[in-house]
């Protein structure tokens, strides 16, 4: 079982380390660069100028070291065909989950690590927490994602679930009680990892430790966990093994135009494709609020200006996978439709869903931003940008996608 | 007017599953194609849907060739795929609506026929639902209701039977009877030899990959040395062991 799980990590890595590559572009990394410079410009320049010792400062240290934790459920790359060839497996098991376990601790402890970096000046500085309070701090902080941890390998057996949630509920209070009291917060924390052994007699005998694995519990949890990970990696690439949920957003339906006559197959497709693949839907709801915080973070037109019409550009270029979305469907395939025009179908649905998000981000610039004749410039200036982008770029690129 | 395929090579690499086929079907006839697992029966089926391109040969229907007019083609061809595929994001009721788009059809008439067909199978009440409400089944009726809404000239049907309830079989053969009496032509793949001959007399057994006889089912056991009321089964086990003195 051990090779078996040491195999499928191996190849689990491989696939990450590939959409990871996709993911880290260059014109990312310096996107990223930029992003990180200006996030540390702005944190050097607030440590100057905040005050120090506020009541909210120790807190809020315990608030963004909880955050690393939220990332890193437990991998077990359980698949589908297991409940069938491993049934018989249950109590090898807990070898097989031994190595996957330790392999979802890089993740959050890299990440906990990093903000904790970050974080030392304002923490040691501001929040008065001395450096070895600060660094029992980071301990206990490690060993709650272990429990973390041990909670959820524990959740694959039959008997009580203890859901991630209310862990977190319990991680969360207990990182803003490692703000003030570090060594009360380390112990408490070393003592989950401890009692885990004892974990049968505190919920019962309904817990059957380690001998019953839950199979289908392990399956749908491994498919929910494979699936949040492919929601990041499909925010900036392709990912051809994620599956889409579809939602009926039956809310939505005044956007499709009501009689059939005015529609052709392909863009009868496109409009629902876009409002009911959260896929699509999401990007472009996640897309407009981003533009819409940039802007109020920046409170100034030109920079609103700008950003935004880099998220419109953005929202574009990742829209349109959606042009060879059908291809697969064998009934696509079989039944009359033309596929000559069908670019020009998805244009016609994109410019509204663009001017649709033109219209949103200028309303609240119009509530969030200083209000003077630049907005107002800046408005019409977003509205040439998305006009050229539909009329030039977006059916030039769905040709060229085509090909 | 007919479907003609002629001299039909093809398969999905370089090396053909299917040799040399020859097929005729005229308006009001129905022909079933048999034989056992990878005898080409999906195969050829690809082909006359324009799924797979042809090492040789040509399909044609009433006068149109398929590779010269493939959306022309496709307007005379409904089918039915054995595994039920339908769009996730459209409900019945757009799924039909689909249909009537793509196949140019009336939509007041097509209604008419979208309901008698939804109430036959039992979907009436279920045009809102989307494809991941609908058991196997019932998306294999939602399949069989778009297919014969479509009205075209040609039914393709692939193994028709897995996954329905027997009173949805009976609906099927009923329609499928209707359609051959109003001269359209159904070609069909199936295992189901019992339920297929209701409906269908005439059989072409596939074996390798080329068609070894065409004619009614009494003629297809005389054929294989069989009693005319010997059971199914026995035609199987003779084109086995067809298969095997291949080999």
């Amino acid at each position: 079982m051990r090779e078996l799980a040491n195999k499928r990590l191996s190849e689990n890595l491989k696939q990450s380390i590939k959409y990871l590559t996709l993911v880290f572009n260059d014109f990312f990394i310096l996107a990223l660069i930029f992003l990180f410079g200006a996030l540390m410009f702005w944190y050097a320049q607030a440590m100057k100028t905040i005050p120090n010792n506020l009541w909210f400062y120790k807190p809020l240290v315990g608030i963004i070291l909880f955050l690393p934790l939220l990332t890193g459920h437990l991998v077990t790359l359980i698949k589908d065909a297991d409940m069938q060839f491993l049934f018989t497996q249950d109590e090898k098991m807990e070898e097989y989950l031994r190595p996957m376990y330790r392999y979802s601790l890089i993740l959050p402890f890299v990440l906990e690590l990093l903000v904790a970096g970050i974080l030392f000046p304002f923490a040691t500085v501001k929040a008065n927490i001395s450096v070895w309070g600060y660094i029992l701090m980071i301990i206990t902080m490690l060993s709650l994602k272990d429990d973390q941890l041990i909670i959820e390998k524990r959740n694959l057996y039959f008997g009580k679930k203890i859901d991630f949630w209310v862990s977190c509920l319990v991680v969360l209070a207990v990182a803003i009680l490692a703000a003030y009291s570090q060594t009360g917060a380390l112990v408490i924390s070393l003592c989950g990892m401890f009692i885990e052994p004892n974990f049968q007699p505190m919920f019962g005998k309904r817990m059957n430790v380690k001998k019953f694995f839950d199979w289908r519990y392990a399956v749908d949890s491994e498919k929910a966990r494979k699936d949040r990970v492919y929601s990041i990696f499909s925010m900036f690439t392709d990912v051809s093994e994620k599956q889409v949920t579809i939602k009926r957003r039956k809310y939505l339906d005044f956007l499709l135009p009501k009689n059939l006559g005015k529609e052709n197959p392909n863009s009868f497709l496109y409009r629902r494709s876009l409002l009911r693949n959260p896929e699509y839907l999401n990007l472009l709801v996640r897309m407009t609020v981003f533009a819409v915080l940039i802007s109020f973070l920046v409170q100034d037109w030109k920079w609103a200006l700008g950003l935004s019409a880099l998220v419109v550009f953005l929202t574009v270029y990742q829209l349109l996978p959606m042009a060879t979305e059908f291809d697969g469907n064998i009934m696509y395939r079989v039944y009359p439709i033309s596929t000559e025009h069908r670019g020009r179908s998805l244009v016609k649905v994109l410019n509204s869903a663009l001017f649709l998000q033109w219209g949103i981000i200028s309303v609240f610039w119009l509530i969030i931003l200083p209000i003077n004749l630049n907005v107002f410039e800046a408005i019409a200036g977003l509205f040439v940008f998305v006009w050229v982008l539909t009329v030039a770029y977006l059916p030039y690129k769905v040709k060229t996608n085509k090909k | 007017m007919a479907l003609k395929i002629e001299h039909l090579t093809g398969g999905y690499t370089g090396v053909p599953v299917i040799k040399d086929i020859n097929l005729e079907i005229k308006p009001g006839q129905a022909l079933g194609l048999i034989g056992l697992n990878g005898a080409g029966k999906s195969t050829t089926i690809k082909h006359i849907l324009g799924l797979l391109r042809p090492q040789k040969g040509t399909i044609s229907l009433n006068g149109v060739v398929l590779r010269q007019q493939p959306t022309k083609f496709k307007q005379e061809v409904a089918y039915i795929p054995e595994t039920p595929v339908l769009y996730p994001e459209l409900t019945l009721k757009e799924h039909l609506e689909l249909t009537m788009l793509s196949y140019n059809l009336d939509e007041e008439e097509a209604w008419k026929r979208a309901h008698e067909l939804l109430k036959m199978f039992r979907l009436d009440d279920k045009l809102e639902w989307l494809p991941i409400h609908f058991s196997k089944g019932m998306r294999q009726k939602v399949m069989i209701v778009c297919a014969f809404l479509a009205d075209t000239s040609l039914l393709v049907i692939d193994e028709p039977f897995t996954g329905l309830d027997p009173l949805a079989v009976a609906n099927l053969i009923d329609l499928i009877k209707k359609a051959i009496a109003d001269k359209k032509m159904v070609l069909m793949t199936t295992h189901v030899l019992a339920d297929a001959q209701q409906a269908i007399s005439n059989y072409a057994v596939l074996n390798n990959g080329t068609i070894e006889i065409i004619g009614s089912l009494k003629e297809i056991r005389a054929h294989y040395g069989l009693k005319p009321d010997d059971p199914f089964d026995q035609l199987y086990l003779a084109l086995n062991r067809e298969d095997n003195g291949h080999a």
